[in-house]
């Protein structure tokens, strides 16, 4: 975006009217015939005060012109014919003027050849399609909130991944729209991650084994404390930056599901190699997933399983196990199914030295077990990592399991009270594919209420705050100081990554984050992301939003500001709210030197962005 | 900043820097509904002192035979005691409490904490304000006390200060925390004009959003507007120029203004002294401290002036600290510990507990042992003066049978 400003300004200054084609000056007026891209307008709207033209709907066709200077002429019948399109360098291509147009006919007096373009009717607010137009292969998405545009690229940004951003709308363009971008998502390895990748290497050296950071925390070469602060700087530059979204969404939410909070004693060299063993099983089986983090040093730490023995069994882990990660309260298992799940994992523990996992088998409890439907004559201490093998295959493949996980997801990516018929299916998926994540999400990627509920969640104060983020196109900058600010900010919003101080995690339910305080929080944090009060790199506003041509009037500055953040116009209220906030009308006259276009611009960006419109996911 | 390692993670974690306010942690459970038709109870002053504060050295048992042996460089010497009676003495930094003392409207309440020991500050901090031990229940006891009173107030559980918000609001009911009333402000809006502005602007823009979405954002419109509405504040009395002392004139202010407050809860932390806890006079680590608390609740009461009848003030701490001293002047974590209650309605000038001495009977593994549960302190305050019935106690210390403590009045 920079560079295009330089080039423009360069062009400008070159004395070249051309706006940017690269003409020479000495040539300004010589013919050039090219193959252009051509916006052919369908829809727009025209305000005959101002002069400007609204195209609001238009269909891209390659066209050859002829540039002269200004002009722009198409063949028609043999003859090279003025047509009422102009160049727009933004774009970068030929965009329909009504003012030209109708000058064209009034100074000719003649009809001209080219087609009239269509009437265009007013478009109902709420529901103006954003560029980029829907791909043909794509569902139609219903909107059910005002709030939300019905357009297929923002609902799979907005619902899968954590916002749409400029990176977003590239990477969904590129694969062919929402439906390709989604199954590109379900194969994060085919999704070239490398910039973020090389983001993350500017937080030193999470990804190392447990032993060697362990080791460096002894020798004072690294700060627990920090080192645990990472973890949620880590989730939130997957979240903002990753072109994995939905592999960062589903870390994030198994993170939680496994929640072992940050920060915590004990966990200070495990934590972040723990994430890494969510992300490796993020899309996998579900019993790998469980196992995995039941036998991490993170999670045999935070729930007192490395110090549980034969002699004293401590229930926490054995209790979270049935209760949070598996088959839950609703299962109806006992306190002697507790004490005996407890007894399962004693002998499941971590070297004191290392911080690494080992099974101890003189602290295993041996002997017969059952548990629910599960049971083993356990007959040796030493055999004590197969008992639990077996049983968490037990617990992995209960109906009750399925039940919750495939309730969980549902709530997570299609809505806040999905229908028993709905979760049903999903287990069915589920059941048949050994709980494999991936394909339960492919299933409800297909399914119509995920596409016909575009708005109908709500973002949690950490969604919203990265949502916001990456809405206004920020990037890393240089260094972390940035991203550390923001670790503490989302702690102000009520929700760090992994700051649940329970085992539960952070609860999906919008009721959950009612919070005056957090509402409060997110409203001066978002001001301050746009009014570039942020450590991070963010394009210049004005131009991110308005692309180098300003509306001529406060009412179509604020529409434009409305599609570009959420591809709809405001609804009239709240268009009228906006005018009000700067004591305008919408027809008041707006230039370069309007307050809109200057200090007041990110007032009216955050408060559009503080409200539902970017809330509604 | 000196302390375990521990004790420096958690402090950090308390310390929000960039934003002024901070809520509770979420958690949907079970409320107990219990209408009030009007609160006329007390105001509740929640104190922690965060890192395990150090009773012994607040409130000397210097009648004791043991105290200045198992102590010999930290022991408080009688004459830098005010005498309390014929065990204790009052450490002569905690002055500004005396005339509270004399006036018969502080108490304190020596040997008590939890049930049993937990010497981890993470863990004790969670079980201690949890107050359900034993229990899957995960809110905190002050986030149930206010879902008790059914209470739809903004500023019906405040937070003051930097400390974070605590456990002890955990749940389902939604408080407010600022540092400072002027954090609690939409920084956009430099002035009340503009404020209009924006209050307006974000009122239109919810207007078509789902309940759950426009309620809270109503909600915290309303309260900035009273906040703002506050103004400044003029003490009757100079308060420290300390954290504490800011906190607790924000207290009064706001308690003063009549908008509906019925908790605060104000973090002190800052008194993990495992090494060189200082002499008992200023420049000593524990005496400055010391001096801050009394004065600045001292100066809290004297500025309430009448409405201390409607306030009750308790500090807490997660654990008190070892009876014998270590290698490096200072004390290690421990267990029983002293809490005070202040306020207008308290059995005051005596101190309460049972205080069994220094020794095999009243220590246990080298601490103080806690011969009465915090809970029945909170209890009493709770039943007293803060229109707490049976089952409303219940629900805010589940399993909790013991007596109440007969440390306030109803």
């Amino acid at each position: 975006m920079e560079h295009r400003t330089l080039a423009r300004r360069t062009m400008l200054s070159a004395g070249a009217l051309t706006a940017g084609l690269a003409i020479a000056p000495a040539q300004a007026q010589a013919a050039r015939v090219r193959t252009v891209r051509k916006f052919v307008a369908v829809k727009y709207t025209y305000n005959a005060q101002t002069g400007v033209t609204r195209v609001t709907k238009h269909k891209v066709k390659q066209v050859t012109a002829k540039f002269v200077g200004k002009k722009v002429f198409e063949k028609r019948h043999g003859a090279w014919v003025r047509t009422p399109y102009l160049w727009d360098e933004t774009k970068r291509a030929l965009v329909y003027s009504r003012k030209l147009h109708l000058k064209l006919l009034g100074a000719s007096g003649k009809r001209h050849v080219a087609p009239e373009p269509a009437t265009p009717t007013p478009t109902p607010p709420g529901q103006t399609p954003s560029p980029p137009p829907q791909n043909p292969g794509d569902p139609t998405v219903v909107a059910v909130s005002p709030y939300s545009a019905a357009n297929a690229t923002h609902h799979v940004l907005n619902r899968v991944g954590y916002g749409v951003s400029p990176q977003g709308l590239r990477d969904v363009a590129e694969v062919g729209g929402a439906r390709a971008w989604l199954r590109r998502q379900l194969q994060p390895d085919s999704i070239d991650d490398s910039s973020c990748d090389a983001y993350l290497q500017r937080l030193p050296d999470q990804a190392d084994e447990i032993w060697q950071v362990e080791d460096d925390l002894r020798n004072d070469k690294r700060e627990g404390w920090r080192q645990l602060m990472w973890v949620n700087t880590g989730m939130i530059v997957r979240a903002s930056w990753s072109r994995r979204q939905l592999l960062a969404s589903l870390e994030e939410f198994w993170a939680n599901h496994f929640n072992v909070t940050v920060p915590s004693d004990g966990v200070a060299a495990s934590r972040a190699h723990y994430q890494w063993t969510i992300r490796k099983h993020a899309l996998g089986r579900f019993e790998d997933l469980l196992v995995a983090v039941s036998t991490h040093p993170a999670m045999l730490t935070y729930l007192n399983n490395r110090e549980s023995d034969d002699e004293h069994p401590n229930e926490n882990q054995g209790r979270e196990l049935l209760e949070l990660h598996t088959v839950g309260l609703e299962a109806g298992y006992t306190e002697e199914d507790v004490l005996n799940s407890a007894r399962i994992l004693t002998g499941l523990s971590v070297d004191g030295e290392s911080e690494e996992f080992e099974y101890k088998p003189w602290r295993h409890w041996a002997g017969g077990v059952r548990v629910l439907g599960f049971s083993h004559s356990n007959a040796t201490r030493a055999g004590g990592l197969e008992v639990f093998r077996a049983y968490a295959h037990y617990l992995a493949t209960h109906p009750s399991t399925a039940r919750r996980i495939c309730s969980k997801l549902a709530r997570r990516f299609v809505s806040d009270t999905p229908s028993a018929g709905y979760v049903d299916a999903l287990v069915a998926v589920y059941q048949n594919t050994d709980g494999n994540v991936s394909a339960l999400l492919e299933h409800v990627f297909g399914t119509d209420e995920f596409w016909s509920s575009a708005g109908g969640k709500t973002r949690r104060p950490f969604d919203a705050y990265i949502a916001a983020l990456r809405r206004l196109g920020i990037t890393p900058g240089d260094g972390i100081d940035g991203w550390e600010d923001i670790t503490w900010i989302t702690d102000g919003l009520g929700q760090s990554p992994f700051g649940a101080p329970y085992p539960t995690g952070w609860p999906d339910a919008p009721q959950a984050w009612t919070s005056p305080v957090w509402t409060l929080n997110r409203w001066n944090a978002t001001l301050g992301l746009a009014d570039s009060g942020s450590n991070v790199d963010q394009p210049d506003l004005l131009e991110y939003v308005f692309a180098g041509t300003l509306p001529a009037t406060y009412g179509e500055a604020i529409d434009r500001i409305g599609l570009q953040l959420f591809g709809l116009q405001p609804a009239a209220s709240h268009k009228q709210a906006l005018l009000a906030f700067l004591g305008k009308s919408a027809n008041s006259p707006a230039n370069a030197n309007s307050a809109i276009y200057g200090w007041r611009l990110p007032y009216v960006v955050a408060l559009l962005l503080d409200s539902p419109y970017l809330l509604a996911r | 900043m000196n302390g375990c390692a521990e004790c420096q993670a958690m402090s950090r974690r308390g310390f929000l820097g960039v934003l002024g306010a901070a809520a509770a942690t979420p958690l949907l459970a079970t409320q107990v509904g219990w209408a009030a038709p009007g609160y006329t109870g007390d105001v509740l002053v929640v104190l922690s002192f965060r890192g395990g504060f150090d009773g012994l050295s607040a409130v000397p048992p210097v009648g004791d035979p043991n105290y200045q042996t198992l102590r010999p460089s930290i022991a408080v010497p009688v004459n830098r005691t005010v005498p309390l009676d014929s065990m204790f003495g009052l450490n002569v930094a905690l002055n500004g409490l005396k005339p509270l003392w004399d006036a018969g409207d502080l108490a304190v309440v020596t040997a008590c904490g939890m049930s049993s020991p937990n010497r981890s500050h993470f863990s004790a901090m969670d079980e201690i304000e949890r107050a359900a031990p034993g229990s899957g229940v995960r809110t905190g006891w002050l986030d149930r006390t206010l879902g008790s009173w059914n209470a739809t107030g903004a500023f019906d559980g405040v937070q003051i200060g930097w400390g974070g918000m605590p456990m002890a609001f955990s749940g389902p009911f939604d408080e407010l925390g600022f540092g400072r009333l002027d954090d609690f402000a939409l920084s956009g809006a430099w002035n009340a004009a503009e404020r209009d502005k924006w209050v307006g602007a974000l009122t239109t823009l919810h207007d078509a959003a789902p309940t759950h979405v426009k309620g809270p954002a109503l909600t915290t419109l309303g309260a900035l507007t009273t906040a703002a509405a506050l103004g400044s504040y003029t003490p009757a009395v100079p308060y420290p120029d300390s954290d504490l002392g800011r906190s607790l004139q924000e207290a009064a202010h706001i308690i003063k203004a009549g908008i509906g407050v019925r908790v605060v809860t104000i973090d002190e932390g800052d008194w993990d002294m495992h090494a060189g806890l200082g002499r008992p006079e200023s420049g000593g680590w524990m005496f400055d401290k010391l001096r801050d608390v009394g004065d600045s609740i001292g100066a809290f009461f004297a500025d309430l002036g009448s409405a201390a009848q409607g306030v009750t003030l308790v500090t807490l701490s997660e654990f008190g600290r070892r009876v014998e001293e270590n290698d490096s002047g200072g004390v290690d974590h421990g267990w029983g510990n002293v809490m005070f209650v202040a306020g207008g309605n308290v059995n005051g000038g005596e101190v309460h507990g049972t205080w069994l001495g220094l020794n095999d009977q009243g220590m246990y593994d080298g601490d103080v042992k806690a011969t009465t549960d915090y809970r029945a302190v909170l209890a009493d305050i709770l039943a007293n003066r803060c229109d707490a019935g049976d089952d409303v106690l219940q629900s805010v210390f589940p399993g909790f049978t013991g007596a109440h403590l007969g440390v306030t009045n109803p």
